[in-house]
């Protein structure tokens, strides 16, 4: 890909993320990445000796994309784990299979209150998909 | 949008015409002055403002106050009145953080009593009230005891010795939002909620030692027990994890909702429900349960405070008393009784960002505070002035009640940290005499005033077009954040 998979963009109360990815597999992949970056500045140092699997199933794509990120968001809440090593097992627009794997955090950087629906639209792009996703921090 | 889409009405009034958008179903009016309208120009706030305005049912006007800034969905300092029974209610017009809110304590202390203690009064509040990223509380909850607790709100925390009958008097609604109910609640929020009771959170969330500086209404700071020189103390926060989970639970579950009901919406989260359908009920009924959340979790935050005020000054002061002067919500939606035109109408107000703010004589108020209005809570930035305030007959007319609820974010929290360096921010603020205890440097850098509008100015427009009134300024001696 020729632009960045996570970038950082102003808001002036939030925080946001623009993300990208070639199909919706590496999309959900980026925007988890992206989200554990916001939680700690260094998400690799945290390992990988925690995995959870997860099973989800949303009214349309977006859906399915809030609830991805509020589902990691909840486990680095109560249980300070935050994912960094993304494996999507299946994905279509209204289900997803992923095996997560990170490491506890002792303090988060920053608490993810909630993932918004705010003009949430996942856009096709001449080199796949972009979407930029506004969190309540 | 541009400075030509907005008409002067009145002073400090500034109309959007329905004509300006298709689907805005009435118009939309922005307190300001010049300068907070131009600085408003700069991010979404005012397109967000104009959506607002196409939700069914909306009364009048869709309002913004002049501390407005960019949200999701709502603007930031919107307010919007629906029409019962068919308006809708609008989970993301009410946002994740449900019942945010303010509260002030009063002390027979003046700021020489306390001086001598300060730096110890500040470390044992940090110490004592937990606070930071999803950091547990003391208090930790079973399920049953949970649910009783968000149906009851503060009779809860008064059968439990965290409150006295004076605090929830002192209280909108006197704590209790009632239709509260527990089965409308996701077992995660449960789950969240647990042990978060009596915690700060992070963020923009804080405990604040003030001053009173000046007062501007002798007679309604009198009835509140504020004199200049007195040491007050605030708490910002609101209904931590379970707050959010209802709020996520119910943006998701609308969203196939609103297409069922033929509602088209700009933004998604907006997502709505006619108050009158199942889906908008269950809505108001776990968000009540959250608000009752809200004003326990501050409930025992000032029981914590008050523990505090006793282990550090009790023997070296001669009244360590911490009292309540109110408790205000500013992130909820209420069905109250406004006066539109000439019919009194019942409406559900949204206030997201926004602070009710009941004129003299109006329902619901306590007996103490009556005749001169509903107190306002305004926190400043980290550093800056706060205000108390008074709702007004204006209010009443103008705002369904309501006025600004603090400064106004108007720099991103990435550019303020690009801006400002945590450690010297707290350098500069412990130079001017201000004690901090921060759990995150690196946040305190988010919250730097240079991030925020002036809150003086954003009072003059609110007391200039009277929709509050000045009662005191209050500046801060010691900030305990997340």
């Amino acid at each position: 890909m020729s632009r960045e998979a996570i970038e950082i963009v102003e808001h002036t109360a939030d925080w946001s993320l623009r993300v990208r990815g070639a199909d919706l597999g590496e999309l959900f992949t980026n925007a988890a990445k992206g989200m554990a970056m916001l939680m700690v500045e260094d998400p690799e140092a945290l390992g990988d000796d925690v995995a959870r699997s997860l099973d989800l199933e949303a009214y349309d794509a977006e859906s399915l994309l809030v609830d991805w990120l509020n589902e990691l968001a909840y486990l680095a809440e109560m249980d300070g784990i935050v994912f960094n090593e993304i494996e999507v097992n299946e994905i279509s627009e209204t289900r997803l299979m992923a095996t997560v794997r990170g490491g506890e955090a002792l303090v988060l950087d920053k608490h993810i209150k909630a993932v918004t629906f705010h003009n949430l639209a996942i856009q096709e792009t001449a080199s796949g998909l972009e979407v930029t996703i506004v969190f309540d921090v | 949008m541009k400075r030509s889409d907005f008409q002067r009405v009145a002073p400090y009034v500034y109309e959007i015409p329905q004509t300006f958008r298709a689907d805005m179903r009435v118009p939309a009016r922005f307190y300001a002055d010049g300068e907070l309208l131009e600085a408003a120009l700069g991010d979404k706030s005012l397109e967000q403002l104009v959506n607002m305005a196409t939700l069914p049912g909306m009364v009048n006007y869709a309002l913004a106050m002049p501390d407005i800034h960019q949200g999701y969905g709502f603007p930031i300092g919107g307010v919007a009145a629906t029409e019962l029974p068919d308006g809708v209610i609008s989970p993301g017009g009410v946002g994740y953080d449900i019942n945010c809110g303010v509260r002030l304590l009063g002390t027979h202390l003046d700021e020489e009593d306390v001086a001598p203690y300060l730096d110890e009064l500040a470390t044992e509040l940090q110490r004592n009230c937990p606070h930071g990223v999803g950091r547990g509380g003391k208090i930790k909850l079973k399920r049953n005891e949970l649910i009783r607790l968000v149906e009851q709100g503060g009779q809860w925390a008064l059968k439990n010795g965290y409150a006295t009958q004076m605090d929830l008097e002192h209280t909108e609604e006197n704590g209790r939002i009632s239709g509260a109910d527990a089965s409308k609640v996701s077992y995660r929020a449960f789950e969240r909620g647990m042990d978060q009771v009596g915690t700060l959170g992070a963020g923009n969330h804080f405990i604040e030692v003030d001053i009173v500086e000046e007062v501007f209404y002798e007679e309604a700071a009198n009835r509140m027990g504020l004199f200049p020189g007195q040491i007050v103390v605030q708490i910002h926060c609101g209904s931590r994890g379970f707050g959010h989970q209802v709020c996520s639970d119910y943006v998701k579950r609308f969203q196939p909702v609103v297409h069922r009901y033929g509602i088209e919406l700009p933004d998604r989260e907006l997502v709505c429900a006619p108050l009158s359908s199942p889906e908008g009920r269950d809505y108001l009924a776990a968000m009540s349960a959250a608000a009752n959340y809200a004003f326990v979790n501050r409930q025992v935050l000032t029981h914590l405070i008050r523990e505090s005020f006793e282990w550090i000054l009790a023997g070296k002061v001669k009244n360590h008393h911490v009292y309540q002067i109110y408790d205000i919500a500013h992130n909820m939606a209420k069905i109250e009784r406004h006066q539109v035109g000439k019919q009194t109408m019942e409406v559900c107000v949204h206030r997201k960002g926004a602070t009710r703010a009941f004129g003299p004589g109006s329902a619901g108020l306590p007996d103490r505070y009556r005749d001169i209005g509903q107190p306002v809570l305004v926190p400043g930035s980290m550093g800056t002035a706060s205000w108390v305030l008074v709702g007004t007959e204006g209010s009443m007319a103008q705002s369904f009640g309501s006025t600004c609820h603090g400064a106004g974010r108007t720099m991103s929290r990435t550019r303020a940290k690009k801006t400002v360096q945590g450690g010297t921010l707290r350098n500069e603020l412990e130079e001017k005499g201000i004690r901090v205890r921060a759990g995150s440097i690196r946040g305190l850098a988010e919250e730097a005033p240079v991030a925020y509008k002036d809150v003086d100015r954003v009072i003059e427009v609110v007391h200039g077009a009277g929709i509050a009134r000045k009662v005191a300024r209050i500046v801060p001696a010691a900030v305990i954040k997340g």
